[in-house]
């Protein structure tokens, strides 16, 4: 049938978006525990920058999306050790309004300096193009995005499962006075940590920028789609992100084919569904 | 409380008694209110924008009287706040006139409103046919989507387009294209093979272009609000290779001028239906687009500007003919007709709503290699509001 | 700011009211803004519309402590009961707002079963779906609900077929302001009941409330229940005084701001609601008036300053600046 293999192939592919804008927010919301609602404004500013790169300064995509997340990632070191450490020790809801305040300092930024309206990327052509699988066609650019998300997601995998930083990291996240009394230096690894979360917000912000466009209220109008991935995959799990943006992009995609006229009201009660059942997400730890 | 409370009232009443029989001869104000901030700021910067090359170009009298305009943010749609800001406006600030209105129910929630306080209100764009109707002080010289949606689908039928897929984004306006465009082509004989209504919120198209490219339509007519969806339809458009297929894109709005440049190339040779190109040939657009260039460098002039543009204009006759005097301001406009930016207009006596030609373009570059929208035919001239029954 | 709650916390029942003084002095700056600014009744009678919901958020979150993030499904609910009741039914003001308060505490109760069995993160999550559900509806439902045009139609009759709503907006302020005060004392009297003292146990510690036989789950049902008839009295109020409803009062930005202007203020005492919504409703006024385009800037750079200077919100000022007295020389 090839309304089946076409909601896996569009769901897979969307899917595949979903992880990329929302891996850096299970890195700093699912593994460092913080309501990261600052993660949207971190993608936002690596997007502005792409746009200023490749539109203003004429660099190319490849150098513009490397020089836009090295970028973020010192921006997010700044703000680490300025605000941020206060941050782990509030209550949640400090949190929330803590980040969100941080969010509309950023948007206010872009705005200021960029404006209001949308903020293009500019691609190489070859990815613009429609690829031909044979019995379909698809857009190159979302085979690069499938591509992206399946070696950022490995890469993670290797660099929190299979490396000392992943060890320490763990130790220091389940107990962060505990690890520093074995002399792992918590400062630094939390630091870098988010900062690779940032990191991951920008890039994945430019990637999905075809499909989520950036503009100065970027963070704000997927902020409810990013927390939804994060969510539904449970918090403190990477590979639940994964499964979960996976799925998340099915269904999203299957009601978007059958239903397209419910296609809000079908993901929200999907979403509803899940949490109800698995509270914790599909992979959350309790 | 009860006798505080008529007391208050009478008070009132004495005070905008006042207000109203004011001598000539002095400041007229006009509050406009529209989005300064928030996703959709640019609606505000546009409206002012124009109004200030209006001003610039006719100077602050109008007749004997001088001109003064106040401006309110109302956000995004937001009826209660429009309407609190009308109120403050009328009664703290004393306006007499009041422009601007991007979305639909911050229009339509001044109507009680203007009717009471029998203020002259001039909708420089909210374009859902019946907003009119609510008010006999609402003047309209933008534009509704019946009007423009018609003559797409006529000037479609003509070129020999026979089947079409309806896409639209599921809302209000999106409806109202979609049941306008329905008619229209049916009537003429056209086929509508299907019609999709697409969430609001989505920017991910892939799954509708499969679902077109499967009946494989002559054209696909879309609706979809300006900003993120747009833009991520027409990327979809071509990434997906309908272009390619042949079905011809039809549209309305999408091709807005300050989102023009971000489409790209993507954008180039796609059709649509508007009263409006920024690109428009004539002298009197051509000093628009000067002034506009003089005033904030680098602006795109679009619907907003000329929807602002001729509210000006209208709001100027109207001081010009009356002053403060408004009971009588909406009566000395009716059918009134003159030269806009977009080419000969005039407003309709019954509905209050603009008469004006609809373009047929495609964008296209200009020889600066800046993308425009050329217009190359007009279908119908001097059209009126289509949705409302008459 | 767990201390700072349990210092409050009355300690009997019959200290409902022991702040009497500052409840008199808050009825009383309403009634004086009326006189101070008779030409902004319109932007005051918002405010205090919006107080009523930011009032009712503090009993769920401050009190009860259930993070939500869809309070707007429960401002909305009522909204658009209290206006599709005038339309169709009755254009009593009254009348209205008793369906409106229905109207929020039965979306309250039926999705509170759901929601609160969850907690942090996912309750969160789940109220967001649930407003965005409630909102998707509305939109779809263009015949009824007007979709995206927005609910018209609505026009009230005088309160007590005597005080017709004024187009300077002096009826509806008196309105808002007595339906405000109504619920403030009402609310008074129930976080010093038992009922009350139960929910700040529940917050505090939901095991030793278990422990001691209270049947937790029911008791934030009956509470999230309560707030909806509240949020709903709110909802509809601004129906009645909008004369419309349009899709933003389900809206997640209404929700987040409601949640700003609560935190803002200061959790679970009340008081801090008001200040709260007070102080950022009249700062977003004068900001939109000067340079809107930038009131984010200003916004964002509160909300930090409060957290990390302020952390139990505006109402903590005064003892902050009395320590700050004591330790300067």
């Amino acid at each position: 049938m090839p309304a089946i293999s076409g909601i896996l192939i569009d769901g897979v592919s969307y899917g595949m978006i979903l992880f990329m804008i929302s891996v850096g927010l299970s890195v700093t919301m699912g593994l460092m525990r913080i309501i990261n609602l600052a993660h949207g404004g971190f993608a936002l500013l690596g997007g502005a920058a792409a746009h200023w790169l490749t539109t203003i300064a004429g660099f190319g995509f490849v150098i513009s999306t490397i020089l836009a997340v090295a970028s973020v990632m010192i921006i997010a070191m700044v703000l680490e050790r300025s605000l941020y450490t206060r941050i782990y020790r509030f209550t949640e809801l400090q949190q929330v309004l803590a980040t969100i305040g941080i969010t509309f300092l950023m948007i206010a930024s872009v705005n200021l300096l960029l404006g209001s309206t949308i903020l293009p990327i500019r691609v190489p052509e070859l990815l613009s193009r429609p690829i031909d699988l044979g019995f379909r066609t698809l857009p190159t650019h979302r085979l690069m995005v499938v591509i992206a998300g399946l070696l950022t997601a490995a890469a993670l995998y290797y660099l929190l499962e299979r490396t000392w930083f992943g060890v320490r990291l763990r130790a220091a996240v389940d107990n962060r006075n505990m690890a520093a009394s074995l002399g792992i230096n918590t400062v630094k690894i939390y630091a870098i940590t988010f900062s690779l979360g940032a990191g991951l917000a920008a890039f994945g912000g430019i990637l999905g920028a075809e499909l989520l466009p950036i503009d100065a209220y970027y963070p704000l109008r997927y902020m409810v789609l990013f927390l939804v991935v994060v969510a539904v995959g449970g918090m403190g799990s990477i590979a639940g992100s994964f499964f979960a943006a996976i799925a998340l992009g099915i269904i999203d995609t299957a009601a978007r084919y059958i239903v397209p006229e419910y296609g809000t009201i079908f993901f929200f009660v999907a979403m509803m569904l899940v949490l109800t059942l698995r509270p914790n997400g599909m992979l959350g730890r309790t | 409380m009860k006798k505080l409370l008529r007391t208050l009232a009478a008070a009132g009443t004495i005070v905008l008694a006042f207000a109203g029989s004011a001598a000539a001869d002095h400041t007229v104000k006009v509050g406009v209110i529209a989005p300064f901030s928030g996703p959709f700021a640019i609606w505000g910067k546009q409206f002012k924008n124009a109004v200030e090359v209006y001003v610039a170009q006719n100077g602050k009298k109008a007749g004997t009287h001088t001109v003064e305009f106040i401006y309110k943010d109302s956000g995004g749609p937001n009826p209660s706040g429009t309407k609190s800001l009308a109120q403050e406006l009328i009664v703290r600030d004393k306006v007499d006139y009041l422009g601007g209105f991007v979305f639909t129910p911050n229009a339509l929630s001044v109507a009680p409103l203007i009717q009471k306080a029998k203020v002259p209100t001039v909708i420089f764009n909210a374009a859902t046919s019946i907003i009119v109707k609510k008010s006999d002080y609402f003047v309209r010289p933008s534009f509704s989507l019946w009007q423009v949606t018609v003559p797409m689908a006529e000037w479609a039928w003509k070129q020999g387009i026979k089947t079409a897929v309806i896409a639209v984004t599921d809302y209000g306006p999106g409806n109202d294209a979609e049941v306008a465009f329905r008619t229209t082509f049916e009537k003429l004989g056209g086929k509508v093979l299907d019609a999709i209504r697409m969430p609001l919120s989505t920017t991910d198209f892939g799954p509708f272009m499969q679902r077109i490219k499967d009946k494989n339509p002559n054209a696909v007519f879309v609706f979809l609000p300006a900003g993120p969806p747009s833009f991520a339809f027409v990327k979809s458009y071509n990434e997906n290779g309908m272009k390619a297929q042949g079905i011809q894109f039809l549209g309305t709005g999408e091709m807005d001028e300050t989102t023009l440049d971000a489409l790209g190339d993507a954008a180039l040779g796609l059709t649509t239906a508007y009263h409006y190109s920024g690109a428009h040939d004539s002298d009197k657009n051509r000093a628009f687009l000067k002034t506009l260039e003089e005033i904030s460098p680098g602006a795109a002039a679009n619907l907003a500007s000329v929807g602002a543009y001729d509210g000006a204009h209208v709001l100027y006759q109207m001081i010009k003919a009356v002053g403060s005097d408004r009971t009588k301001a909406v009566a000395a406009v009716k059918g009134m007709a003159w030269e806009s930016p977009r080419g000969p207009v005039s407003l309709d006596p019954d509905t209050r709503h603009i008469i004006q030609n609809v373009y047929i373009r495609r964008v296209a570059k200009d020889e600066n290699g800046k993308l425009i929208n050329q217009e190359f035919d007009i279908i119908r001239k001097a059209v009126p509001d289509l949705g409302l029954p008459n | 700011m767990d201390t700072a709650i349990r210092q409050n916390r009355p300690r009997h029942g019959l200290l409902t009211f022991r702040r009497l003084y500052l409840d008199l002095a808050l009825i009383g700056a309403g009634i004086a803004a009326f006189f101070l600014f008779p030409d902004s009744l319109g932007f005051l009678t918002r405010v205090l519309i919006m107080i009523i919901m930011v009032l009712s958020l503090d009993l769920v979150l401050g009190y009860a402590g259930i993070a939500t993030l869809g309070h707007a499904a429960l401002f909305g609910s009522g909204a658009y009961a209290a206006g599709l009741f005038a339309v169709n039914f009755s254009a009593d003001p009254l009348l209205g707002l008793a369906v409106g308060a229905v109207a929020g505490a039965v979306i309250a109760f039926v999705s509170g079963l759901i929601l609160l069995r969850a907690q942090s993160l996912t309750l969160l999550m789940l109220s967001i779906a649930v407003a965005q559900i409630l909102q998707e509806i509305a939109s779809k439902e263009r015949a009824i609900t007007g979709g995206s045009d927005g609910l018209l139609g609505i026009s009230m009759e005088p309160i007590f077929g005597i005080y017709a709503f004024d187009f300077v907006g002096q009826t509806g302020y008196w309105y808002a302001l007595t339906v405000l005060t109504a619920v403030f004392v009402l609310l008074k009297i129930i976080v010093a009941s038992p009922f009350g003292l139960a929910a700040r146990g529940i917050h505090e510690s939901a095991e030793r409330m278990r422990a001691i036989g209270t049947p937790v789950y029911w008791r934030l049902v009956a509470i999230y229940t309560l707030a909806g008839g509240v949020a709903g009295i709110g909802g509809a109020l601004s129906a009645q005084v909008t004369e419309l409803v349009s899709l933003d009062a389900l809206g997640f930005s209404l929700s987040a701001e409601a949640l700003i202007m609560l935190i803002l203020g200061g959790l679970g005492r009340l008081y801090g609601a008001i200040f709260g919504t007070v102080i950022f409703m009249t700062i977003h006024h004068l900001a939109a008036s000067v340079d809107p385009f930038n009131w984010l800037f200003v916004i964002g750079a509160l909300v930090l300053i409060v957290v990390y200077f302020l952390p139990e919100g505006f109402i903590g000022l005064p003892a902050r600046a009395r320590k700050l007295m004591r330790w300067s020389p």
